[in-house]
Order: structure tokens, then sequence, then C-alpha cells
């Protein structure tokens, strides 16, 4: 029962990794196209270099929480490579309760207001010709926080699960080398 | 001590302890910052002290992750990173590292200064100290203990290697020093009541680590020539590969791809930066391209001739077109008021250029390796952006208890001045980085101490390179340093740890010895960007 929640609370940050591996092959593209248009065919796009930013916040806002689940949120491990599962699982139960849990409440609790209002004028683009759709930007921030709270969840109920010794489930996340 | 400045140290103190414990970073980094947030609303309504913070400093947060999203210097972390990312994963890398082995092998010590050398070309594009050791301490530590390399050089070269792309230019730890640092130094400006102050520019960063960072190359490359010569058992050349017998016309078509292409595609983005032609940030972009095009030549099947043969083919004439595309827009007006005709052959070739990248894109995710590559992308640079948006709650809270202005009374008034100060800080920064990743101390510690030496006259892109320097010397000093863990981590267990820990000395000599002549002679880091941006 819980291992299916889990399953359906991971998808939706998985479809979001998804979207962002997309959008990190766009980025790279519509830059490359950006600068063909502007230096060789003299064409300028306020359009085109602000959808970068748009671009670039789907990526790194859109999987925060996804960055959770493969485990490649960095830490430092001088300690916690040397501990064991149940030592981990309560390092990570402590961290979303004193940590996760209340920064995504903090991002929750201002950040709602701050995204009303830009939807409430239909905020734009403070430059003439660029995407008229700055109260979609602004938004991310609760994706980001939606994202971050799924995991937090999910990470909560897996340590839960180690220390009561339950069966774990299959773990979705695999082992990310990439640490800098 | 004002009660502000005690809860501001209190609070970098129990950050640094929590950090400790391993939970992410950035969350850790988060969640200290509501705790003294709440410490120094509640001390403030009880009128503990002179704590004087305001409550509004929490509600400020979206806007500082809004502000974080229209960084536009930023949008060059995830390109940088997808490129690095891709040149390993298509193993671009590990064939580079090969040829340059078997090119260099037969010197003595010619393979420990390939590693070197591959280190400064690859490294420059992640700048990722785990991930660079960890793929030449898989892919070199075993050849070289085969040919009976001694363990402390062979461990000591690729350690050292693995940390050079923090300090060689196009590297991600110089973008996120060359945005705080340029925030920082118009902060410092403006208390002088300079308002508009010369900014610097990424760039700028980038050309002052280049002379330093080749330096450290070329210093590492002596040292093991030296090494060799004294004792030339520590150090067999190996004999050429005899079973890999090649066609002239086939070692050449390799040697092209594996050597001297990687080297150009790193050339023409450092170039372009320094020639002005492009911004970091573009540049980055055409790496990435650059990258995609190089690892599906790489992907294309050398054991089908004929496919191969066919994809390089696609690939070449895809390339060239792009090329003659840029070059006939330099020439000619290609803008809506040229001629038809040369307007229409430049869109062609754009066509052909754009089909060529798709084509290369998708060899690329036939062979496996595009996927890995933009999911690596992906959580490597949320990594990197989730902990800017921790450091910022921090710097928020750290700044409403008054922290910033206890830093700035210390630092400032250290006796001695400038140079104190500098090397007060220089050392706090070594001592952290055996702790913490170059990523945190970027954005939570130099943000407080930058403003205050930029205050004091030290030049920012002086200060920039010194640090970068530092850090990757930190990184590097036993027992703590990174790059060491991640080699141990791979090493085979007949390497001992001493041996890893004896062979880094030299190494950290060498940086040391690095560090203080940048501190005597600034110029070292300051001549190269002055004399480009006087041109």
């Amino acid at each position: 029962m819980a291992v299916r929640l889990l399953r359906w609370l991971e998808a939706i940050n998985l479809a979001f990794g998804r979207v962002a591996a997309f959008a990190a092959l766009a980025l790279v593209l519509m830059q490359f196209a950006l600068i063909i248009a502007l230096n060789v065919f003299r064409i300028p796009s306020i359009w085109g270099q602000e959808s970068l930013v748009y671009i670039n916040a789907l990526i790194f806002l859109g999987a925060g929480g996804y960055t959770l689940l493969k485990e490649a949120h960095v830490r430092v491990d001088l300690f916690y490579s040397q501990m064991g599962e149940r030592a981990r699982a309560i390092v990570n139960l402590v961290g979303v309760g004193l940590a996760l849990i209340p920064f995504c409440i903090l991002l929750w609790w201002f950040g709602i207001p701050y995204v009303v209002a830009a939807w409430q004028n239909l905020e734009g683009s403070r430059e003439t010709g660029g995407i008229p759709a700055v109260f979609l930007l602004k938004s991310m921030v609760l994706v980001f926080t939606f994202g971050l709270t799924l995991q937090a969840l999910v990470l909560a109920i897996r340590s839960l699960m180690t220390l009561s010794a339950a069966k774990p489930g299959q773990d979705a996340s695999e082992p990310n080398e990439m640490k800098p | 001590m004002d009660t502000g400045a005690f809860f501001a140290i209190l609070m970098f103190a129990t950050a640094f302890l929590c950090l400790m414990a391993g939970f992410p970073v950035a969350f850790t980094l988060a969640g200290v910052a509501l705790l003294f947030g709440g410490i120094g609303i509640i001390a403030t309504n009880a009128g503990v002290g002179d704590l004087a913070m305001d409550e509004r400093v929490l509600t400020l947060m979206p806007e500082r992750i809004y502000a974080i999203i229209q960084n536009e210097v930023l949008l060059a972390v995830p390109m940088f990173v997808l490129m690095g990312v891709v040149l390993e994963r298509s193993k671009v890398a590990e064939e580079l590292l090969e040829t340059m082995g078997q090119l260099f092998g037969r010197v003595r010590g010619g393979l420990g200064i390939s590693v070197t050398l591959v280190g400064a070309l690859l490294a420059a594009s992640t700048g990722i100290v785990g991930a660079t050791v960890v793929t030449m301490g898989l892919l070199s530590l075993p050849t070289m203990m085969r040919h009976k390399y001694d363990p402390k050089l062979a461990t000591g070269a690729i350690a050292a290697a693995g940390t050079l792309g923090q300090i060689i230019p196009p590297s991600i730890v110089l973008v996120l020093l060359g945005d705080v640092i340029s925030t920082a130094y118009q902060k410092a400006q403006q208390a002088k009541g300079n308002f508009a102050p010369e900014p610097v520019a990424v760039g700028d960063l980038f050309m002052g680590a280049l002379v330093p960072g080749l330096l450290l190359v070329f210093l590492y490359i002596l040292y093991q020539i030296i090494y060799a010569a004294l004792k030339p058992e520590a150090a067999p050349p190996f004999p050429p590969m005899t079973d890999r017998a090649e066609e002239r016309g086939a070692l050449i078509a390799r040697l092209v791809r594996a050597l001297v292409a990687p080297i150009l595609l790193v050339v023409a983005v450092l170039g372009s930066i320094m020639t002005g032609l492009a911004s970091p940030t573009q540049a980055a972009s055409v790496g990435a391209i650059g990258a995609i095009m190089l690892g599906a030549w790489r992907a294309c099947p050398p054991s089908d001739h004929q496919a191969y043969s066919k994809g390089a083919l696609i690939l070449a004439v895809g390339a060239i077109a792009l090329m003659s595309l840029i070059v006939l827009g330099k020439l000619t007006d290609l803008s809506a008021n040229g001629s038809m005709v040369l307007r229409s052959i430049g869109f062609l070739l754009a066509v052909i250029g754009g089909t060529t990248i798709g084509f290369a894109a998708w060899r690329l995710d036939r062979s496996k390796s595009l996927r890995p590559a933009l999911t690596a992308t992906v959580t490597i640079t949320t990594m990197v952006y989730t902990i800017l948006i921790g450091a910022a709650l921090f710097s928020l809270v750290f700044r409403g208890l008054g922290g910033d202005r206890a830093i700035e009374d210390w630092l400032g008034n250290l006796p001695g001045g400038q140079a104190t100060a500098l090397l007060v800080t220089m050392l706090i920064i070594f001592v952290l980085g055996f702790f913490l990743d170059f990523i945190e101390i970027t954005f939570v510690v130099v943000p407080i101490v930058g403003p205050v030496l930029l205050g004091l006259g030290v030049d920012p892109i002086w200060l920039g390179v010194l640090i970068a320097i530092n850090l990757q010397t930190s990184f590097l000093t036993p027992p703590f340093g990174f790059a060491l863990f991640y080699l141990r981590g791979v090493a085979p267990p007949e390497v001992t740890t001493g041996a890893i820990y004896r062979g880094a000395i030299p190494f950290v000599i060498i940086q040391l010895a690095t560090l203080a002549l940048i501190a005597a002679v600034p110029a070292l880091a300051t001549a190269l960007p002055n004399l480009l941006r006087a041109g």
C-alpha cells in the first residue's frame, strides 16, 4: 500500500525530470539558433533571448524534487558515507522534518501570495517584444516547491520504513556518480 | 560584542556542524537559516540586547528565487555541464586519454604527463572534480599500475589533474565565482559612492585564470619529468601497442577524432570568449553542440565501415556548412537588406547545419549516451541552483541579524589592513574547503567576505583567481581533500591510502608556491584581462 503510494508520488517527479532533460537539450539548441539568427542573419529576438530564461527555469526549478529522488543534491559525505542504513535513515528523517519541510512551508506561505499577485494582473515582460508570461515564470517557484514537497514526503516515508525494518520495496533511485 | 554578531557567528557554526551530518547541503542551509530567522525575530520582539531583525526578511524569499531565475550569467552553467557530460558519456574523454597515452607513453613519465594534459583539457569543460578524478582514476590508474608506475606518482598526478578543472577556463567554478564577485564588486563600489563601476564579467575571470592555470599545468609536467629523470624505475615508458596495428589512414583519422577535434573544440570555446566574439553563455552553447557532434562521430560504429563513413561524412558536411555560414555572415551582409541570393545560400547552409545537429543528437541517442547525459545535466544543474537558493535564504537571515556588518568590522579592522584581511580570508576558505564544496563556499562565504575585501581595494579578478587556486589546493590536501577521497574510491586495494596522501603532497607544494607567486605578482592574473579589455 505504502509502496504503491510512493511509486505514484515518484512518478510525478520522474515526469518532471523527463521534461527537464528535454529542456536541457532545447536550451542549448535555442541558444545556438539565436547566435546564428543574430550574428549571421542580423535577426534580433528579444522573445528568443527571454525564452532561454524560461527554459532554464524549467530545468532547475522543475527538477528540484527529481534531483532529490536521484540522490544528486550534494551532501557533505565525510561521515554520511561511513554510516549504516539506519543512521542514514535517521539523518534523512530529521533533515526532512527540521529543514526540508519547514523550507517548503516557507516557500508555500510566501510563494502563494507572490504568485497570485503575478496572476492577478497577468504580469508580462518589461521589454517590448518579450514573452508576456512573467506570471508563468514566477509560478515556477511553486512548481519547485511542489516537487520538493512530494519528494520530501517520499524520503520521510522511506526513512521510516527503513527504521521500522519494513521491506522498503523497489528503490526507484539509482546512485548518481556525478558528484562534484 | 553586539548581539547580532553573536547570533550570526552562532548561525555559521551551527550550519557548519549540521552540514557534517550529511543531509543535502541546500536544505541544511535553508533549515539553519529558518531556525535563526525564527530566533532572531523572537529575540528582537523580546528585546534581547540590541538585536533588530526585520521580520519581513523571510517574505523576500520568492523575490530572491525570481532574481536567480533572471540571472543570465548563470545560463552558462547548464550548457557547460552538458558539454562536459556529453564528452564524458560519449567516451570522447576516454579516447583522448588513450590516444595521448599511446603518443606519450613511450617517453619516461609520459603516461602521467598525458593524464595532466587530458585533465587540463577536459576538466576544463566540466569543472567537476569528482567526475574527472573518478573517470581518470578508472581509466589510467590500472594501466599505470600494470606498467609498474610508482603508485605515489600515479595517484598524485591523477588527483592533481582532476582538480585542474577548477581553475582552467571555461570552468563552472569560475562562472559561479565570477557572478558572485561581480555582485560583490558592485556593492563595494557603491559603498564608496561609485554608482557606475566598470563591471567585472565572467569572461574577465576566465582570462585572469588562464595564465595561472597554464602555469600549473606546466609545473605539474615539469615535476613529473624531473621525477622520472631522477627515479627512472618510478615512471617506466610503456611499449607501443603492437596488437593494434592500424592502417596509416585509420590511425590519422583516429588522431584527428580523438585528439585534434576535442582540443579544437575547447580552443574554439575559449577563443570566442577571449576575442569578445561570444559571451560565456553563447560560447557554452557552441561547445555543447560541438560536443554532441563529436560524440556522434565517436558513436559511429568503426566496425561497420560503410555506416561509419556515411555518419562521418554527414557530420563533416554539417560542420563545414555551419562554419562557412558563420564566415559568410561575417564577410557579407546576410540581413534583409543584403542580396537575396546570398541570403538564400545562407538559409540553405543553416538548414543543412541544423539537420546535421539533429542527426548528431539522434546518433548519440542511439548509442545510448544522449539521455544519460541530459539527465546528468539536469541533476547537476539543479543541484547547483538549489544550493544557490538555500544560500540565498541563509544570506537573507545572516544579513538580517547584522552578520555582514560584524564581518566587515572584524575583517576591515585587522592590523595590517588589506594583506592581513586577504590572508585570513584565504586561510578560512582553505580550511572550509576540507569540508565544503566549492559551490557552498562560493555562494555562502564569498558574498560575505567579498565586498569587504574589494572595499579594501583588492582587485576583483586577482581575488577570484586566488580563491579558485586556493580551493583547488584545499581539495588536494591530505587528509581531507575531496579529490583524494574520490580517488580512494576507485583505486585498487593494493594502492594504499598512505601512497595517495604522499603522492599528493608534492602537488600541494606546487599549488602553494603558485598561490604565493600570484599573491606576490598580481599581474599574472590581471595583466591578460586588462590587455584584452584595453584592446
